[in-house]
């Protein structure tokens, strides 16, 4: 997953790959060999660009079947691109009928229809509603179990963490950081938060109260019988332990790990400063 | 051509067809190359005199605008729906989408051409017939030189409504004021500038040399002649490489800045 602020380069990167905007310098390797931008490297991408219209005399179906002959691809499979994307319904209707979503997945349908090695989607998730986020996240599951390979450039970092391997921040044409979710949270030394619903009718509710005060460690706030403590990944193993020695303290327990956005914006600053 | 570049010729043809335009045009140019024809037949006018000569200025008119309007949006317009990167993602040449886009719609011209004029013969007397069929060759070479240039208006402008405005300033231009322009400069000059310059000018742009190339088609050189005009009409092989210019460096020149575009 690509993600970064707006003018970061995540769509000149995927324009890069896709031969349609030459770099200045650098080379691009696949596995550790380089590649050239050709025809042959083409015909391996599937690719959704942003905010795609497409002509709007066209039915669905036509659109698909013109791509479709353009890569050789059987035309059987258009009916069933547009069924795997939920368009099946609105075949044979113009794609000026279509609404913002319904041409989205029109685009995803493209991109996906010659069963590609590497799919390039350039925020495959604006303008789609639910039913629309779920078709895309059956495609990434898909690829990813069929062990092909996704690019996605997104600001919705949240919605798409659990379904990526890999993260890549952008800012200002270079790798800020790249890693997995838990990389990324590691990088930034964000709390986690810790609410503890504590019943003070309870002895060991008091008690769990001046303990975790004794203890020293994490910011505490007190909300009515809610505790908000804020710990490092390495302190949250230690209140846990503090916790579990008062057993009937505590009514309900949730931890909040700091979210991506979060993450995400914790690292900009760190870079403005 | 690769069978991307033949999907797209394919497309775009059909793409016309499918929105009418080549119904639309052809009725258009049956409707009026048949009134021209049946007002001839009817006043039983010399087919020189009336008949070809108002159809030729019928063309010369008509054709170039229909021409670019065609072909005014084919790059802008893929520029415009953000799909110009889906297209050139393909695997194929930035010229050869040119150049398929350019085949498809040229063959859309020539379907509206083809099936107006010929419907046009269905009422025309064999005298009208012959001029239709004398008309129709030159006709595609103009139609396809200005589809060549408003190729090339597409490829150089950012939006569609851009390249519409372009069109019409550009038909405005090449088919009514290059003519008046050159007279201007005839009557200006006193001499100065000879007439063979002139001459070559008119020829130089392809509503010039069409009219010119009919002219001489239905009146005969004498006309031409009685006009000042007889060198004029270039030879067989330069009147080749004129219309051969026309009909491809325009497209050629687009899809050279295609190529260079950083496709945003």
């Amino acid at each position: 997953m690509l993600a970064g602020p707006n003018g970061a380069g995540k769509t000149t990167l995927m324009k890069v790959l896709l031969g349609l905007v030459r770099p200045d310098a650098g080379v691009f390797e696949v596995d550790g060999v380089p590649v050239s931008i050709d025809n042959a490297w083409k015909r391996r991408i599937g690719y959704l660009p942003e905010a795609v219209a497409f002509s709007d005399n066209l039915s669905g179906q036509q659109l698909l079947r013109f791509f479709a002959r353009a890569r050789g691809v059987d035309r059987r499979r258009v009916d069933c691109v547009l069924e795997q994307v939920g368009l099946d319904h609105a075949r044979r209707r113009a794609v000026r009928g279509y609404s913002r979503g319904m041409r989205q997945r029109l685009g995803l349908g493209v991109a996906i229809l010659a069963s590609p090695e590497l799919l390039i989607l350039d925020e495959p998730t604006a303008g789609l509603d639910q039913e629309g986020l779920g078709v895309l996240w059956r495609i990434l599951a898909e690829w990813r179990e069929a062990g092909r390979l996704v690019l996605v450039s997104t600001h919705d970092l949240a919605l798409t963490e659990r379904r990526v391997d890999d993260i890549c921040v952008l800012r200002a044409g270079r790798v800020l950081v790249q890693g997995t979710g838990h990389d990324l949270r590691r990088a930034v030394d964000l709390p986690h938060r810790v609410w503890l619903d504590v019943d003070d009718h309870e002895p060991e509710g008091r008690q769990l109260r001046e303990a975790i005060a004794a203890w020293g460690h994490g910011r505490v706030t007190t909300t009515g019988q809610a505790l908000r403590v804020e710990v490092s990944p390495e302190e949250l193993l230690e209140l846990m332990r503090i916790q579990s020695r008062f057993p009937k303290a505590v009514r309900g327990l949730r931890v909040e790990e700091p979210t991506l956005d979060m993450v995400y914006e914790k690292l900009l600053e760190a870079e403005e400063r | 051509m690769s069978r991307v570049g033949f999907a797209l010729a394919v497309h775009e043809l059909s793409e016309r067809i499918r929105d009418r335009w080549v119904l639309v045009i052809s009725a258009l140019f049956a409707l009026l190359a048949s009134g021209v024809s049946l007002y001839g037949r009817i006043a039983e006018a010399d087919v020189a005199a009336l008949t070809g000569p108002s159809l030729v200025t019928l063309t010369a008119l008509l054709v170039p605008l229909v021409a670019m309007v065609l072909s005014h949006d084919a790059i802008v317009g893929e520029r415009d729906r953000n799909t110009l990167g889906l297209l050139l993602s393909l695997p194929v040449s930035r010229i050869e989408v040119v150049a398929a886009k350019y085949v498809g719609r040229s063959l859309a011209l020539a379907l509206a051409v083809v099936v107006g004029l010929g419907a046009a013969m269905a009422v025309s007397g064999p005298a009208g017939v012959r001029t239709l069929l004398a008309l129709m060759g030159p006709t595609l070479l103009l139609g396809l030189s200005f589809l060549s240039l408003g190729m090339l208006i597409s490829a150089c402008t950012r939006r569609q409504v851009t390249a519409a405005s372009v069109v019409v300033v550009a038909w405005f231009l090449l088919v009514f004021f290059y003519d008046l322009a050159l007279l201007g400069i005839l009557v200006i000059s006193d001499g100065a500038v000879s007439q063979q310059v002139i001459s070559s000018l008119v020829v130089a742009n392809p509503a010039g040399l069409f009219r010119v190339q009919m002219m001489q088609a239905f009146a005969g050189p004498e006309l031409l002649r009685n006009l000042g005009m007889t060198t004029a009409l270039p030879g067989f092989a330069a009147l080749c490489l004129l219309w051969g210019a026309w009909l491809l460096l325009p497209c050629a020149v687009s899809g050279l800045l295609l190529t260079r575009e950083k496709v945003t």
